[in-house]
């Protein structure tokens, strides 16, 4: 497997980095600007900015603090909330990101990835998925873990990656701020099902569930949040669990 | 007051101008970009971005008329980086989506990584952190842009497609790809080149960077 | 042509003009807490103050719960009070009415764990369970408590809900009625005279006098005369001569004798006079202390997945303060959350645009099936009403009689709020 990345993943709501629980109660932890260059220079692998509430007002909002933070970090950047045209990706890849993560305006257009995977490349294109459990497998949700969809999970990741998404991003939103672990069935059941990077998402509290989500889980990244956020523990430890899995990490 | 060396960084439709920009910012250089071919001939140091398809890179390069600037650039002995599809513009031919000619600044080839097999080990576009090992048991680092880069080191890839230099001595260093090894750093006197990105692979792509800046 | 604020009427004795408050989203109309028992169909609404400035009352207490409250000395207060009532030999010593809600799972975790009080807690049930409300309220009990939960007599609760629906347009008052009677009567009947509530509902707009003890007020829970109380907007000799009810049935519902609760020395406080109270920190302490679980999907007309989930019924609670007040669930969680600092006005706005009034669509079919009176359950109340069976077209039908002049108008393709938020004061 390749080297494993590990992702700080900041959900940014106006001026200010906040945090959650089930994607829900949004406490405000600070600016996102100064928690982002602290990760960097810890040695986060790659950044991933949520604007929270870009479908609540139609736009995603975060160019300003994008092009604040690429000045100072040199790792790749992905964004993501209300992105829903051409344009968004246009203006979000111009101001410093190099990523655009999808959700929303995916699955309401599934063809929307083609059109974004051929005017931009795939790489620059994840498809974003909230899985909420159900009796039999996943459902995929929008809006912030809000609005259901009916759509099944795994297959939507599947059908993703067909139409031309770089990567999946699949986010519990069971597990989602909880700090009890991933939920690894679901990494496990996507990962088996695309042949794109999969980067697991949602419940890191340890970093030990960070070393189980990749070496158990097999994804090719996590993204955490809480774990981070809270000084709980640094990107040093997390990778230090992975690499005691055997697992190569940017930073030996 | 010192002043900040000002790199000309070309500018033909396809790339992320302004994450190179930023990047060579933190090393203390300036960027200016081109887009025409006298502000390239005028250029005292050049790099030569790019992200894309190999033929979308030449479209681009053919329709401002940058080819022979380039060529010109070259001749004279001064520095350029090619990066990422930069890079592979950089060589004798591709062969993404048709056959193609390049560059024909180092002799080679551009060719697909190939596709994983049921067991795979590997993504194909490669995306991620790699590291970078000597081309050969003997290839040493002194002189080329991955002077201050420990080997072993990580660097940002993202890519589907490789090169094969045809001159072995202009292979610097390798990654690996699952069960394949690539080249994945060429130097030619004034030439270099990395697959990777340097402005996106922290401060090991800034001391890439900085070095070229020795050059 | 449109006619002018003068001519329009406002029922429920609603002021005719509609104002926004200028800090959060809560509009003029909003109704204070009412005394329920007394509650009729003529029965005319306090509502909510509005200062000079334009600024509501309980932004007001907002305001000066941030700034003036010396929080330090009110819990020295409840350190003195909980020294005051706490057994000596580990029996109850307090009552902690609740559901198992974020709030009331604060509130009860509190008081045993940090102020070492020993509280039984009382439920009255949700007119019909949510999975993740039963769920929450199993999770408190495990959290280390004795729980009494009194389920009121099925067909009963479903008649006065309907009386209540029909009468009032205010399916939730059954549950208003029982819950804030519940505590009040173990109390009397088990000895306990020390009531705990959580927050004061003055926070969220009573009139600021209203938050200055820490007592709940005498009026909310007891009754002298019982010839003067009403339940569904029915009158007690209604409900027998009528529908078919015993003292047995209604009885649950009545406030707790005055006498029997003066010699008790009953006492009610309001735990949020003594502890700042922030909802959604409430939130996360129940999720850490306690596995609490949010809603899995969100709560229609609104965003939140955190405030009050534990009945199915509430969905429609909050459509039917929309269709009267103007004022849905979105307005009520942005206003508290603009309050407590966590969103912002404009942000409250967008909230209220997009999710306010939406119709409750999940367990609407189960709703009306619940508010029906077939003979066979009813054979006596059924001959009562003239539309027995509960329709969604009955239901809407009624709805209209509910909508005040003054707060709607009606167009080609249905209803229009006259004043919204977003349109008049953004």
């Amino acid at each position: 497997m390749a080297t494993v990345r590990v992702i700080p993943r900041l959900d940014i709501k106006g001026p200010n980095l906040v945090k959650g629980i089930h994607l829900e109660g949004l406490r405000v932890m600070g600016d996102p600007a100064e928690f982002a260059v602290r990760y960097y220079q810890q040695g986060a692998d790659e950044l991933l900015y949520m604007d929270i509430v870009a479908s609540l007002y139609g736009r995603n909002n975060l160019t300003a603090v994008v092009e604040r933070t690429a000045r100072d970090i040199f790792v790749p950047l992905t964004v993501g909330g209300g992105v829903r045209s051409i344009d968004d990706i246009r203006t979000l890849l111009r101001v410093g990101a190099d990523k655009v993560a999808i959700n929303t305006a995916a699955i309401r257009n599934p063809q929307f990835i083609s059109e974004a995977a051929r005017t931009f490349g795939s790489q620059c294109i994840v498809l974003s998925i909230e899985a909420k459990r159900t009796p039999n497998g996943w459902e995929a949700y929008t809006d912030n873990g809000r609005e259901k969809t009916g759509v099944d999970a795994v297959t939507w990741a599947e059908r993703g990656m067909e139409l031309g998404a770089g990567e999946i991003l699949v986010t519990s939103v069971d597990q989602e701020g909880t700090s009890k672990g991933f939920d690894l069935p679901l990494v496990t059941a996507i990962s088996k099902r695309v042949r794109i990077p999969v980067i697991a998402c949602g419940g890191c509290g340890t970093p030990e569930h960070a070393a189980q989500a990749v070496a158990d889980g097999k994804a090719d990244a996590v993204a955490v949040a809480t774990v981070l956020h809270y000084g709980r523990h640094t990107i040093r430890d997390v990778k230090a669990a992975v690499r005691a899995r055997g697992l190569d990490v940017r930073g030996a | 007051m010192t002043t900040s060396k000002v790199v000309t960084v070309v500018d033909y439709g396809l790339g992320n101008l302004f994450s190179v920009e930023r990047a060579l910012a933190a090393v203390g250089a300036q960027a200016r970009f081109a887009q025409r071919a006298e502000d390239l001939l005028a250029a005292d140091r050049v790099i030569l971005p790019g992200v894309g398809a190999f033929a979308d890179g030449m479209r681009g390069l053919t329709e401002r008329g940058l080819l022979a600037p380039i060529q010109e650039v070259v001749a004279r002995g001064t520095p350029l980086l090619g990066i990422c599809l930069g890079m592979q513009l950089l060589m004798t031919e591709g062969h993404e989506f048709g056959h193609h000619q390049g560059l024909g600044v180092l002799p080679g080839a551009v060719v697909p990584i190939p596709p994983p097999d049921a067991n795979g080990g590997y993504k194909v576009p490669n995306m991620g952190w790699g590291r970078l090992l000597p081309a050969a048991s003997d290839t040493s680092w002194q002189g080329t842009v991955l002077a201050d880069v420990k080997r072993g080191e990580h660097v940002y890839f993202v890519h589907g497609f490789v090169v094969q230099p045809s001159v072995e001595q202009h292979a610097v260093a390798m990654a690996e790809c699952g069960p394949h090894r690539f080249c994945a750093s060429v130097r030619r006197e004034n030439v270099h080149g990395t697959q990777f990105h340097p402005e996106k692979s922290g401060p090991a792509g800034q001391a890439i960077l900085s070095a070229f800046l020795k050059m | 042509m449109e006619q002018t604020t003068q001519e329009l009427e406002a029922y429920y004795g609603l002021p005719r003009e509609v104002r926004f408050c200028r800090r959060c989203v809560i509009s003029n109309q909003r109704p204070n807490s009412a005394v329920e028992f007394k509650h009729t169909r003529d029965s005319k609404k306090a509502t909510i103050g509005f200062d000079a400035e334009g600024v509501c009352d309980a932004c007001r207490f907002a305001e000066h719960k941030k700034a003036t409250i010396d929080w330090k000395a009110r819990e020295q207060q409840l350190r003195e009070l909980c020294d005051r009532y706490r057994s000596s030999d580990g029996s109850y010593d307090c009552l902690v009415p609740g559901s198992g809600g974020k709030d009331s799972f604060y509130a009860a975790h509190k008081l045993k764990y940090e102020y070492g009080m020993h509280p039984l807690t009382v439920t009255w049930a949700p007119h019909i369970y949510t999975d993740w409300g039963w769920k929450n309220h199993r999770a408190w009990i495990n959290a280390g408590f004795d729980n009494y939960l009194f389920t009121p007599n099925g067909r009963v609760h479903r008649l006065l809900t309907r009386l209540a629906v029909d009468n009032l347009f205010h399916p939730f008052q059954p549950f208003i009625l029982g819950q804030k009677n519940l505590a009040p009567r173990m109390a009397v009947m088990l000895g306990i005279p020390l009531v705990f509530y959580g927050e004061n509902e003055a926070e969220y707009g009573n009139p600021i006098a209203d938050t200055g003890t820490a007592l709940r007020d005498q009026r909310y829970f007891t009754v002298d005369d019982y010839s003067k109380v009403y339940l569904g907007g029915a009158s007690l000799v209604d409900l027998m001569e009528r529908y078919g009810l015993e003292k047995v049935d209604f009885d649950p519902y009545l406030p707790v004798n005055a006498e029997r609760a003066a010699k008790l020395k009953m006492e009610v406080h309001y735990l949020g006079y003594y502890l700042k109270w922030h909802p959604q920190s409430c939130y996360y302490y129940a999720v850490e202390n306690g596995g609490f679980q949010a809603a899995p999907e969100r709560t229609p007309g609104t965003y939140s997945k955190y405030n009050s989930i534990d009945d199915r019924i509430d969905d429609f609670h909050y459509y039917t303060t929309w269709i009267k007040f103007g004022i849905g669930r979105a307005t009520y969680d942005a206003a508290q959350e603009i309050r407590s600092g966590d969103i912002t006005r404009d942000e409250g706005v967008a909230l209220v645009k997009r999710f306010d009034g939406e119709f409750p669509e999940r367990f609407a079919e189960e709703i009306f099936e619940y508010l029906s009176i077939p003979a066979k359950e009813f054979p006596k109340a059924t001959a009562a009403f003239a539309q027995p069976n509960m329709t969604r077209a009955t239901f809407m039908e009624l709805a209209d009689k509910f909508r005040s002049p003054h707060l709607w108008r009606k167009t080609s393709t249905g209803w229009e709020l006259r004043h919204t938020i977003w349109k008049d004061a953004p």
